[in-house]
């Protein structure tokens, strides 16, 4: 019993001496965002590299396919008519499992197209905010786990340091692209890859002319209503993206632009990644 | 039995008190020991993210058996060693003037020395990594140097007879994956610190610097230290040096994709510089006799040459002597032969 007692007074010691003010226990729910990822209006269906099987076309015309097709999501936020606002967590670590509010959506992987927000405070919600690409956040930290290791599927420029945001890989009939073997990889002919990365923002000096390609774009969407989240609730947006709004944006001739992988020529396609991504309804 | 029963009382007490130190403790009493990373008082706040990869005696350990295993190369024939040589402060070997690799391959660059990396604010000749743990990952996936991938390197790494204990006991991890193997390797790179040359001697009033190498000292200041200031001996800008006319290697322009950067290259610290010939991003010299000598006479013009090499900088043969005596005050033999960071 003398143990007992004494183990319930360390108990008694430890948590009062270390314990925060406990909140409130408040009704919490999920939202989840679902992403549709199509060229103009037809879902993307991904083919093998080396397909000549161009079932797309741009608006001026070139046929083309598609055969990755990816992009980070990060730092998502919803708001509400009444003033709600829920910013998902945001956390880096070598540790996978500690890795928070980072999100790859790759049309080669259909859960990932689903984002669960979890934890989200009970009320009404009207707006989505969120990041594509990767900015200072998940890269000023050092290496991380999880869905930011590049071991592990994360698309990651060693050269320049940071992520590739927003990859469109494919096919085009009338691309540039010759046949390139090197170790264990091969770049298909006809082919093109477009990576969007490049996140340093600095301000130039006086007289100084911008460095440096800021690629991340930030995608605001109002819901069609109010959504409702809260126990037993499922409220959830579905979210088209339309591969053709960056390719048609920015005039793309295959024949001349088929290999992207610098920020400065990510650029013209960037700028149209906000257009890009369009709420196609939602579900209470 | 009543001091047996007041025996129990006071250990239990004492448990309860362990326990509340253990569970709310902070502030645990330092003991500085080889493993733990300490400032200099006479060197600026370092930029690695300690708080994310505090340095364990298991991670230090770790990183050095990396650091050394040619397995992160695809056909286990180079290491980060093979570029990176504790006697010439982990800059390269001389018989190496440009960054080697796999299969004889050379690169285009000089490997520059590892001292004191816990302070750098950007990575490369170009500055294109922004952070220590993500250096490795280049060397591992250039063509030119290490051919191999990051993702095989942690299944090699993963089915090793040693390395997943050796991580559970760094990292308490179950798994090795390429994160803690990059933490590990930075852990090792965070303690070089190279602090114990004549100068930082001189410095903290331990030693003192000859006439000579003080007059080199106050030449250096007038003539050089523009760039190369500091403790570390460079402002860690990027520059054209006017080392060429023009430049197949672009330097500073491949990051920041301005024209006004093509030529521009890090000015390297100068700390341990008599040991790390050939000198320049692109190995041109062999001597700091050379050095000075280019930038006296041999200073090449192009539209990027930093404005304030425009004339050259003048020296007479004797300063030029002094100054290079100086330069080599910033030798730091005890660092180059610490065992801490040998191979073992």
């Amino acid at each position: 019993m003398k143990y007992i007692s004494y183990l319930f007074l360390a108990t008694l010691i430890i948590v009062s001496s270390c314990s925060e003010d406990e909140p409130t226990q408040i009704e919490t729910g999920t939202f989840q965002l679902k992403f549709d990822n199509f060229a103009g209006s037809t879902e993307i269906d991904l083919v093998n590299p080396g397909s000549t099987d161009y079932m797309f076309n741009t608006t001026s015309g070139e046929p083309f396919n598609i055969t990755t097709f990816r992009y980070y999501i990060s730092k998502v936020k919803l708001e509400g008519p009444d003033g709600e606002v829920f910013e998902d967590e945001m956390n880096v670590s070598a540790n996978a499992d500690d890795v928070r509010g980072f999100y790859l959506v790759n049309e080669a992987d259909a859960s990932s197209k689903f984002i669960t927000l979890k934890d989200i405070p009970a009320g009404r919600y009207n707006k989505v905010t969120f990041t594509i690409g990767i900015g200072e956040e998940g890269i000023e930290e050092g290496a991380a786990g999880g869905i930011l290791d590049p071991a592990e599927g994360a698309w990651f420029w060693n050269w320049n340091a940071g992520y590739i945001g927003f990859a469109i890989e494919g096919g085009a009939a009338n691309s540039g692209q010759e046949r390139v073997e090197g170790d264990g990889w091969l770049i298909e002919e006809k082919s093109f890859a477009l990576h969007i990365g490049g996140w340093k923002e600095i301000t130039p000096a006086d007289g100084e002319t911008q460095k440096f390609v800021n690629n991340l774009k930030e995608v605001t969407l109002d819901f069609d209503s109010n959504l409702r989240v809260g126990a037993g609730l499922d409220p959830n947006a579905h979210i088209v993206v339309d591969a053709l709004k960056l390719l048609d944006g920015a005039s793309i001739d295959f024949s001349a632009t088929y290999s992207v992988h610098a920020p400065k020529a990510g650029q013209a396609f960037a700028q149209f990644i906000p257009e890009a991504f369009i709420l196609d309804h939602t579900h209470q | 039995m009543v001091t047996l029963k007041f025996y129990t009382h006071l250990a239990l007490c004492w448990v309860c008190v362990s326990m509340l130190l253990i569970s709310c403790g902070e502030d645990e009493i330092s003991v500085v020991s080889e493993f733990e990373f300490v400032k200099p008082a006479h060197f600026p706040e370092p930029t690695y993210t300690l708080d994310n990869n505090p340095v364990t005696e298991q991670g230090f350990l770790l990183g050095r058996k990396l650091f050394f295993d040619p397995l992160l190369s695809v056909d286990g024939s180079v290491s980060c060693n093979t570029c990176h040589i504790q006697s010439t402060a982990f800059a390269d070997s001389q018989q190496h003037p440009l960054s080697f690799g796999i299969e004889n391959r050379v690169g285009i660059r000089n490997a520059p020395m590892l001292a004191n990396m816990a302070f750098v604010p950007d990575f490369f000749w170009d500055g294109g990594v922004n952070h220590l743990d993500f250096v490795a990952i280049n060397a591992i996936e250039s063509e030119v140097e290490m051919g191999e991938t990051l993702e095989n390197v942690v299944r090699k790494l993963n089915e090793d007879s040693e390395y997943p204990d050796l991580f559970k006991e760094a990292f308490d991890t179950d798994k090795v994956t390429s994160p803690f193997m990059l933490q590990a390797l930075s852990q090792f790179m965070i303690l070089m610190v190279s602090d114990q040359s004549k100068y930082d001697q001189y410095i903290r009033n331990e030693t003192a610097l000859s006439a000579d190498e003080l007059q080199g000292l106050s030449l250096f200041e007038a003539k050089c230290s523009s760039c190369h200031s500091g403790t570390l001996f460079t402002d860690f800008s990027y520059r054209n040096n006017g080392i060429s006319e023009t430049f197949s290697d672009t330097g500073r322009e491949t990051i920041t994709e301005f024209s006004g950067d093509i030529g521009k290259f890090r000015v390297p610290s100068l700390r341990n510089i008599g040991l790390t010939a050939p000198y320049m991003h692109n190995a041109k010299f062999w001597s700091l006799d050379e050095v000075l000598e280019h930038y006296r006479s041999g200073i090449k013009t192009s539209p990027t040459l930093d404005p304030l090499l425009q004339n050259g900088i003048s020296m007479t043969d004797d300063e030029k002597d002094k100054i290079i005596l100086f330069l080599r005050t910033l030798t730091d033999q005890e660092f180059r032969s610490n065992p801490k960071f040998r191979n073992q």
